[in-house]
């Protein structure tokens, strides 16, 4: 098992749990939680787009995959992440 | 460089099939996975529409959520599915019992999500936080209940995979593969969730 | 001489002889018959009658009363009762290319019955509806609300027949090792399944994306189910024309 705990998924999944446990504090902490506040709302979207890239990449090896699988999963991400800022910069 | 956790010398060579672009699993998953991230993309991105147009109301009932239990959930299925890449890395290097391993624990830290859901779910219906109380509520349940019935499927997959690598002496690779494939989509998806129904304001 | 196109005769050969021995006639009629009743299906529900796309469910009681005593309605259901009976030769259509497959009968009779109850529910249960209103003029004008009520839930909230059945067909295909029909189609079938659980949301609310007009329930499950409806029968078309004549013995 000690392979696994050097692993770079490990590293990866370190990173990603860490992350999502600060992405927690930065919501509940951060803004009030009745009101509208854009800087928690980016960060904590950009900290979800760059999980979702991570996991993509790493976890479902799309890193070692063809060129078409990475250009439609990073647009993926690109696509709706763009989208969902937009259309929350849009109404606030 | 090479991912392969157990690091077995006697295994496949990884950087042979990193050079020929390799697609894990079978390509009519693929065909799925990506079909499947574009139908919640479109119900991430009309969430958010309709947010902007009741921006108080989905404020004051996101307050009502349970961010604890959804960030542990998170954590569950991150967990899940560093077990699933590992398992999956060390079935291709030839190392069954270790692949069975991690299937077996990532098939268990995969069971909690359903089960953390319902101390989630009972309580906040009894509060009477109903799909039909307003529409955040009925996009919170819709988008989770349709999550969690993939996590349903996604551990009957795994029963599946975890049944061929015990009973098989070689394991079948594409069927390992196409199963971690799906259980990473619905990690991915979770994230989303995650921010924005728990955590964005 | 395998697999021949069933409707064009094979040059040089006689002609009629060749169209009227075709093996596969039975299948081709089935086919052929779809087009006709959806586009029939289509006039009716849309440019004559404008019952689809459905109107609101919080629609003022004066306009549902209007509705259903349109003219256009009355022709609508007069058409749909005579045509009605070629809804289950459109879903034989998928059951002869499912009997082939290597999966358990099982599959294919959950496909039968949800496809059974799923047409009387999501179609003659509306029609009975919208044609009570449109046949028997002296209802009163909560009968009629109750009506509307009625006939747009059964068309849109019948969710469960269909479930079933696109959920037997999606992996009757994924599973079949005789590989009929594709195995993205499987996956794709499994979205139909999806589009149907979204339109659970119907019995709760009546207005906004999860209404029975909705954006979630109406519309985006219609980009997914007009597409699939299309490829699906695609997929039957050439899993049609393979088939080899040795399968018929």
């Amino acid at each position: 098992m000690t392979s696994l705990i050097r692993s770079p998924l490990t590293i990866v999944w370190a990173f990603l749990t860490t992350v999502t446990i600060a992405s927690s504090f930065i919501s509940v902490d951060g803004g009030g939680a009745h009101q509208i506040n854009t800087t928690v709302t980016t960060v904590v979207l950009l900290i979800a787009a760059v999980k979702a890239y991570l996991v993509i990449q790493h976890f479902m090896e799309v890193r070692r995959a063809p060129l078409w699988l990475k250009l439609t999963t990073s647009g993926w991400v690109l696509g709706l992440f763009t989208l969902l800022l937009g259309f929350y910069f849009a109404g606030v | 460089m090479t991912d392969v956790a157990e690091g077995s010398a006697a295994g496949v060579d990884e950087s042979v099939v990193d050079a020929r672009g390799h697609v894990p699993g079978e390509s009519s998953m693929w065909f799925f996975v990506i079909g499947d991230l574009l139908i919640f993309a479109v119900y991430f991105v009309g969430y958010m529409y309709f947010r902007s147009q009741h921006q108080d109301l989905f404020l004051q009932s996101q307050a009502r959520l349970n961010v604890d239990i959804g960030a542990v959930n998170t954590v569950m299925l991150l967990t899940s599915s560093l077990f699933v890449a590992s398992g999956t890395a060390a079935a291709r290097a030839g190392n069954s019992a270790n692949a069975l391993r991690a299937w077996a624990i990532a098939f268990a830290f995969g069971a909690a999500f359903p089960l953390l859901k319902l101390f989630e779910w009972i309580p906040e219906i009894s509060a009477g936080l109903t799909p039909g109380k307003n529409l955040f509520f009925m996009y919170y349940f819709v988008m989770t209940g349709m999550h969690l019935c993939h996590v349903a499927l996604g551990l009957v997959i795994m029963c599946f995979v975890i049944r061929n690598l015990k009973t098989s002496a070689q394991p079948k690779i594409s069927l390992v593969e196409t199963g971690a494939t799906y259980w990473h989509m619905v990690d991915v998806l979770w994230l989303v969730l995650f921010a924005l129904l728990y955590l964005m304001r | 001489m395998s697999g021949g196109v069933a409707t064009v005769p094979r040059s040089g050969s006689e002609p009629a002889k060749s169209w009227r021995t075709n093996r596969k006639l039975d299948q081709w009629i089935a086919f052929w018959s779809v087009p006709f009743f959806f586009n029939l299906f289509g006039l009716v529900f849309v440019p004559l009658s404008w019952m689809m796309p459905p109107r609101s469910p919080s629609s003022p009681t004066p306009r549902i009363v209007d509705f259903m005593h349109s003219h256009n309605l009355l022709i609508a259901c007069v058409i749909l009762t005579l045509a009605y009976g070629l809804a289950p030769v459109s879903n034989a259509c998928y059951l002869m290319q499912v009997k082939r497959m290597s999966v358990s009968p099982a599959f294919r009779y959950s496909m039968m019955v949800g496809a059974m109850t799923g047409a009387i529910v999501g179609m003659l249960f509306p029609m009975f509806c919208f044609g009570l209103g449109a046949f028997r003029p002296g209802y009163s004008t909560a009968v009629l609300t109750m009506l509307y009520d009625f006939g747009y839930l059964a068309f849109i909230g019948s969710l469960g027949c269909f479930c079933v059945m696109w959920m037997a067909f999606g992996l009757a295909i994924i599973l079949d090792e005789n590989n009929i029909l594709p195995k993205w189609l499987g996956y794709y079938t499994i979205w139909q399944y999806v589009t149907e659980l979204m339109a659970a949301p119907v019995w709760i609310v009546k207005s906004g994306p999860f209404a029975w007009n909705g954006l979630m329930t109406f519309w985006f499950a219609m980009i997914l189910y007009v597409s699939w409806q299309f490829i699906v029968y695609f997929c039957i078309f050439k899993a049609i024309k393979n088939q080899p004549e040795s399968e018929f013995a």
